[in-house]
């Protein structure tokens, strides 16, 4: 069986509510968790969060149900764009671990499918959908490895909302017809949160197959957090860090005698 | 032989506050989920919720409840299930969620997998326990709720399973 995860807990200022989420999360067997923060676009010059550490939040992770091991959790950075200036890869984006971008009018949604180097696309679930999906960036983003994300919890909590989220996911998987989609929670209160084999049900009034909606909590999900884990690094084959600083102590004296062995110009070869 | 296909499903109750589930009713339950249905899906699926749909169990010491669906439409219904917010009991309104554990073809693989899960939430509970006693109280339970008990005694398991769930809640 695959792990469930839900990449899209919001966080809010208050950090007990937040924890009381993650908690009830790893209950309800979800493995993997991502903090969501949210940049608004049009305010000038907000500054882009930098997220909480994880180790200030839990001193030891609950432990998933039916699984022994404790939750993992992930920061994740949602910029909304309703311009092409509010999207700017800086170097505060490499904070987290995965960036999602909110595109608002055609044009942005075409250059997020097709050319910004982000692992998801959100679709609005608050509000009516101001373009169509149209088939080319779709399949673009879909070759790149790009995801879309629905969220539900808006759709929980107000009827209306509920309206409007049904609409955009129909929409969105007529065109890109169940392919490279997840879907996530977006909650603020433990209340918001559902259970996977919910939401995997729940994908059946959105759409998708029965295969397709169990993917879309777990296997894509985890292709989502791969591919976030790949952005940092040059095409997913080489990563570059910072080395730890070494021992002051000289590697020479550890290695035994018997294991050097001289070359003819008396170089040592380990 | 031709017989009614059901679907049983095993759902656990969230509740922000864990006294709260001491109050759950069958009858409020059935009228939660009928009232979601009936927002989710119209006319259409209360017609198909009145066909054949039942609250099978309640539990209300760890917020197990079963709910039965017709084999044929049970995931349109399932599919109204995450919408429930909040369960009304005697005009007060008490917010909670359905979680859905387990989705089986016969009350006893449920009444099987209800064990085994049962089972798990104590191991579960173990670390959280303060005292040497309260842990104690939890090993007898572990050990007391096991399959082999319910293939020596057929009749006997629904006692068996109302017996682990009550020691489940003393341990806590």
């Amino acid at each position: 069986m695959s792990v469930f995860m839900d990449l899209n807990i919001t966080a809010g200022t208050d950090k007990a509510k937040l924890q009381s989420t993650i908690e009830t999360a790893a209950h309800l067997g979800y493995s993997t968790v991502a903090i969501n923060y949210v940049v608004e676009g049009q305010k000038k010059k907000q500054l882009i969060p930098t997220p909480q550490p994880l180790a200030e939040l839990f001193e030891t992770f609950p432990t998933v149900q039916g699984k022994s091991r404790p939750i993992k959790v992930l920061n994740r950075l949602t910029v909304v764009a309703t311009d092409a200036s509010h999207f700017r890869p800086t170097n505060e984006y490499k904070n987290f671990d995965l960036l999602a971008v909110h595109p608002k009018t055609d044009k942005l949604f075409h250059a997020a499918c097709m050319n910004y180097d982000v692992d998801i696309i959100c679709i609005s679930a608050t509000e009516p959908q101001s373009f169509h999906f149209k088939r080319s960036p779709v399949n673009g983003a879909i070759e790149r490895g790009v995801f879309f994300e629905i969220s539900y919890s808006a759709g929980i909590r107000d009827p209306t909302m509920k309206k409007y989220t049904i609409t955009n996911a129909v929409n969105l998987i007529s065109v890109c017809k169940g392919k490279n989609v997840i879907v996530a929670s977006g909650a603020e209160a433990p209340l918001n949160l559902r259970g996977p084999y919910d939401i995997a049900n729940l994908g059946l009034i959105f759409g998708l197959s029965e295969g397709d909606s169990k993917a879309a909590v777990s296997t894509n999900c985890r292709s989502v957090v791969l591919h976030g884990e790949t952005r940092g690094t040059a095409l997913g084959i080489i990563h570059t860090m910072k080395r730890p600083q070494l021992p002051t102590e000289q590697p020479e004296e550890e290695i035994p005698a018997a294991k050097k062995a001289k070359t003819d110009d008396g170089s040592l070869i380990v | 032989m031709v017989r009614l296909k059901a679907r049983y499903l095993l759902c656990e109750v969230c509740m922000s506050e864990r006294s709260m589930l001491r109050l759950l009713e069958e009858k409020d339950i059935f009228q939660a989920v009928k009232t979601a249905v009936t927002t989710a899906h119209g006319q259409y699926g209360l017609a198909l919720f009145n066909i054949g749909s039942a609250v099978r169990y309640v539990n209300a010491y760890t917020g197990v409840v079963m709910l039965r669906f017709r084999k044929a439409h049970y995931q349109l219904l399932w599919s109204a299930l995450p919408f429930i917010t909040s369960i009304w009991k005697q005009g007060q309104r008490v917010p909670c969620f359905f979680n859905c554990i387990h989705v089986g073809g016969t009350i006893r693989t449920c009444q099987k997998f209800l064990i085994r899960y049962s089972r798990q939430q104590l191991f579960r509970m173990l670390p959280h326990c303060k005292t040497e006693a309260e842990k104690q109280q939890v090993r007898k339970a572990v050990l007391s709720c096991s399959l082999n008990q319910l293939r020596q005694d057929d009749d006997d398991d629904d006692n068996d399973d109302y017996d682990d769930d009550n020691d489940d809640d003393d341990g806590k």
